[in-house]
């Protein structure tokens, strides 16, 4: 086994959650506002749960194929070299997936709070130190992640309750106006993003109970539904869905906006702070699942010798994917949810799914799976 | 004590191996001989004949028969015992009845079950182990004919007796500290848990200072794996000397570089009695009034033994308040520096246009004040601890007072900056560990340069350094940050604030194996009020 380390199923639960929450948070409220308009709490909402049903096959594929991250099973579900194909393709999601949240959150602190500042420096500062991490392996990860997380829920929970202050929550009103479709389209963004609940596959084999493992991812994308659906309700009935599109981070104007008897005021720097946090657990997470599947497709005997290059690499395509922010939001908006979702969230695990049951119960093969049980 | 002969043992490789592999060589069989005058010369020839404080006594039983020979190290025995215990009765008829009787065949176990007498008393088969015991301040009879030997425990040197501890005060509970003898602190502990099942185990190390270290656990309750990876890093360690308990926790900590202590030391008994009771393992190591306890969480900084004593709110009140202070001592000049080199904007404007007033004129940007005023404050905290105290008074206030006063009045610093560092001064000092609010000391200033380079983005970027290095940190297998991590809701509570006793019904789950149940159930105290039980009689005069 290239990783030693073991993780109990509610520390796997936990750095799912932040995984999911760190940028979802960022940039979807614009997005399903814009899609969604009054409705985009329910889409946001609907949108989530998406998640569950790609931990649903993920954790029985994982139950499946006992001690065997996504990368392993693929090879023995669709045979050698399809099978590393399908490996390659998640180390390529996961490295895509890290760009781009790098991408994001530089973006946002050049936007937001260090103008001057170029782009590169908090890529590269924020990639080495995920890099750290990778190396010090997964335990580590997941300790900061249980602390990061008293952090992230509690800034998250106090900001959300300061700002109720200035709510008017007829902003939510009407309800479904034109029906029920707008609130899909909406919902596909923030489905998309809790597909990445997909790092679950890499994770299970790592946990002191793999059958816990679908209760855990449950309980994360349910978790983070919840948490991000409340700071929409938060953003639209603060600004309205209007105002909220023609943000670039409603969130930190969401935050900005809290003023209560001009002392507690400009929180959002808090909101960095939290933020600079979550995003590095949740970079540190996709370049591990990206270095340890890149080891295990190639069949290295340690995942370390690859997070070098990999960092480069992430680096790299942070900088190079995108031309400015408004090309990473329209990319994030219309063309990476279907993309994403129909290959790496739903279609390759459907497909692995489709083929195990298919060579069990029609050609008899033994997976070892669930005899053991 | 097997143990501590097998390590005896190991203290010898030269002369062991030799004795097994090279048995004919005369000149080193002359150690084990029975011969009397051999074993003294062989004494004489080890200890060296210049070295005038082993003492070496030579006499003969009454009937004239045996002749004794009887080693000590002056100053470090008590005489007395050697005289009425050991000297008179295998001299003299008088006192044993059965002196008379002694002939060089029967002589050990004579002396042994009838003539002499002393509390501690054991056998050892040859002259090289007889002087080690010496060296210790035990005395050897070595008999004529007779290769064992008799030690006798005699042990009595001028010990510092048990004090306050100085470095950790408290207002309330036990005020008696480890001395420099390892017998006084195994009593210490010993008094407070007085159970068959708390266990002293005896290792050595130091080829030169052959130092005695002492494991204290309770058997059962200390987790058996631990115990055996202390043993193991202890019985490892190869070195000429150990003259403090220091000595050992470099050896043996899990991450030598890390600039975190990895393992608390104490000098308060009842604190280390405590972590007895919570499955910990207590190191005591000879001449050193501090004790190790292992393993060591972080959060271990911030208790203090009082809080354990004292009422359950002023226990929270007190950790919650460390927690905070720990904090500002790490961060707040780096965070001062950031938001008044980048983010002005973030401050409420009043505030923004004092501090802009005050900084008016300052020749150096906030990090070089800051830098600068840090170092200075190291410098007179450095300065006042080695001085004697009325000097140390005496430079804290010039230094304090009058340079920080004038550095203001000059322009060379703003107001502000001093508030700063002098709040993370003494902020630095309510933290109860040294070494964990030195580690914090030292960490400050490279996030003072972080925050002025990339402002609060440098700060938590270093921040976040730390927290990777502290989650990979671990204690002899327990993760530093737990029970942060690793831990139940109970576990967590517990070490962030303190449950009152009687809801504190477990040992930390990391540490302790078996039953960790510590109080019985239901002990919340509910008696009836005293006026129902008739305890008091109101007075009415009758009686």
């Amino acid at each position: 086994m290239l990783e030693k380390g073991k993780i109990s199923p509610r520390q796997a639960g936990e750095l799912m959650f932040i995984t999911l929450l760190a940028t979802v948070i960022l940039l979807v409220p614009e997005i399903t506002a814009d899609l969604a308009g009054h409705d985009a709490w329910l889409a946001t909402f609907v949108g989530s749960l998406f998640g569950l049903l790609t931990v649903g096959i993920i954790a029985w594929l994982g139950l499946k194929h006992p001690g065997k991250t996504i990368y392993q099973y693929a090879e023995s579900v669709l045979g050698k070299y399809p099978g590393k194909l399908v490996g390659l393709a998640y180390v390529w999601i996961f490295l895509h997936l890290a760009a781009m949240v790098v991408r994001q959150f530089g973006d946002f602190l050049t936007t937001s709070f260090m103008v001057l500042t170029p782009l590169s420096v908090f890529n590269i500062s924020l990639t080495a130190l995920a890099a750290l991490a990778v190396i010090m392996g997964l335990e580590v990860i997941t300790r900061m992640s249980e602390f990061i997380i008293l952090l992230v829920v509690s800034f998250l929970l106090l900001v959300i309750t300061l700002s109720i202050g200035n709510w008017e929550l007829n902003q939510l009103l009407p309800f479904m106006k034109d029906g029920i479709m707008p609130v899909l389209r909406g919902a596909i963004v923030p489905a998309a993003f809790h597909g990445e609940i997909v790092v679950l596959a890499v994770l299970i084999p790592f946990l002191t109970r793999p059958k816990a493992a679908f209760l855990s991812g449950t309980a994360a994308v349910t978790a983070s539904a919840l948490l991000l659906t409340m700071a929409v309700v938060g953003t639209l009935a603060v600004f309205g869905p209007e105002l909220t599109t023609s943000f670039r981070f409603p969130i930190h104007l969401f935050v900005r906006s809290i003023n209560i008897g001009k002392v507690l005021t400009r929180f959002e720097v808090v909101v960095m702070v939290t933020w600079v946090a979550g995003v590095f657990i949740k970079i540190s997470v996709l370049y591990y699942c990206a270095a340890l599947g890149t080891a295990q497709v190639f069949g290295l005997s340690e995942y370390r010798s690859t997070v070098l290059p990999l960092g480069v690499l992430i680096t790299a395509l942070s900088v190079l994917l995108f031309e400015d922010i408004a090309e990473l939001v329209s990319f994030l908006a219309q063309a990476w949810p279907r993309f994403s979702i129909s290959v790496y969230f739903f279609g390759l695990p459907f497909l692995l799914l489709l083929v195990t049951v298919i060579r069990e119960k029609i050609f008899g093969h033994s997976f070892g799976g669930q005899q053991d049980e | 004590m097997k143990n501590a002969f097998s390590i005896l043992k190991k203290m010898l490789p030269k002369k062991g191996a030799s004795k097994e592999e090279a048995k004919p060589k005369p000149k080193q069989k002359q150690g084990n001989t029975a011969s009397l005058s051999a074993r003294i010369d062989y004494v004489k020839r080890q200890l060296g004949s210049e070295t005038k404080d082993v003492i070496i006594r030579q006499f003969s039983s009454s009937n004239n028969k045996v002749k004794f020979g009887l080693i000590f190290i002056d100053g470090m025995v008590d005489k007395e015992i050697i005289h009425d215990n050991i000297i008179r009765p295998a001299q003299s008829d008088i006192i044993s009845n059965f002196a008379p009787k002694l002939t060089p065949d029967n002589a050990l176990q004579l002396l042994q079950e009838h003539i002499t007498s002393g509390g501690e008393l054991s056998v050892v088969p040859g002259i090289d182990q007889a002087i080690l015991m010496v060296l210790s301040g035990d005395t050897a009879l070595l008999i004529d004919g007779e290769q064992k030997i008799l030690i006798y425990g005699t042990r009595s040197f001028d010990r510092r007796g048990v004090e306050e501890p100085l470095t950790e005060a408290a207002v309330r509970g036990p005020r008696e500290g480890f001395t420099e003898t390892i017998r006084t602190n195994t009593s210490l502990l010993r008094r407070r848990i007085r159970h068959p099942d708390l266990r002293f185990e005896s290792m050595k190390a130091g080829r030169l200072t052959g130092t005695e270290i002492i494991l204290a656990y309770i058997h059962g309750i200390a987790n058996e794996r631990l115990l055996e990876e202390v043993r193991l890093r202890i019985a490892a360690i190869d070195t000429d000397s150990i003259l403090d308990s220091g000595y050992i926790e470099e050896f043996i900590e899990d991450s030598p570089f890390s600039i975190f202590p990895q393992i608390e030391h104490t000098e308060r008994s009842d604190k280390a009695a405590a972590a007895i009771l919570e499955g910990r393992v207590v190191i005591i190591v000879n001449n050193s009034p501090f004790v190790l306890i292992v393993p060591t969480t972080f959060f271990q900084f911030i208790a203090a033994s009082e809080d354990y004593y004292e009422r359950p709110y002023i226990g929270i009140f007190l950790r919650l308040l460390r927690l905070v202070v720990l904090n500002i001592a790490l961060m707040l000049p780096a965070i001062y520096v950031a938001v008044t080199t980048f983010h002005k904007e973030m401050l409420p404007t009043a505030l923004l246009l004092s501090i802009a007033a005050a900084r008016e004129g300052i020749p150096l940007p906030a990090v070089g004040e800051a830098i600068i005023m840090e170092a200075t404050f190291e410098v007179l905290r450095e300065a006042g601890t080695r001085l004697p105290k009325p000097v140390g008074q005496a430079v804290s206030i010039v230094g304090g007072l009058v340079i920080g006063d004038a550095a203001i009045r000059a322009g060379l610093v703003s107001p502000a900056m001093v508030i700063i560092v002098a709040t993370t001064a003494i902020s630095t000092f309510a933290i109860p560990a040294f070494n964990a609010s030195i580690a914090l000391r030292l960490l400050r200033f490279p996030l003072i340069i972080l925050g002025a380079v990339m402002g609060l983005y440098g700060v938590i970027f270093g921040l976040l350094l730390i927290l990777i290095h502290l989650a990979g940190l671990q204690s002899f297998g327990v993760p530093y940050l737990a029970p942060l991590v690793h831990g139940t809701a109970r576990d967590i509570i517990g070490a962030l604030a303190r449950p009152p006793w009687w809801m504190a019904l477990k040992r930390p789950r990391l540490l302790a194996v078996g039953d960790r149940t510590r109080q019985a159930k239901n002990m919340r105290p509910h008696f009836t009020p005293p006026d129902e039980r008739e305890l008091f009689h109101e007075d009415t005069g009758e009686k």
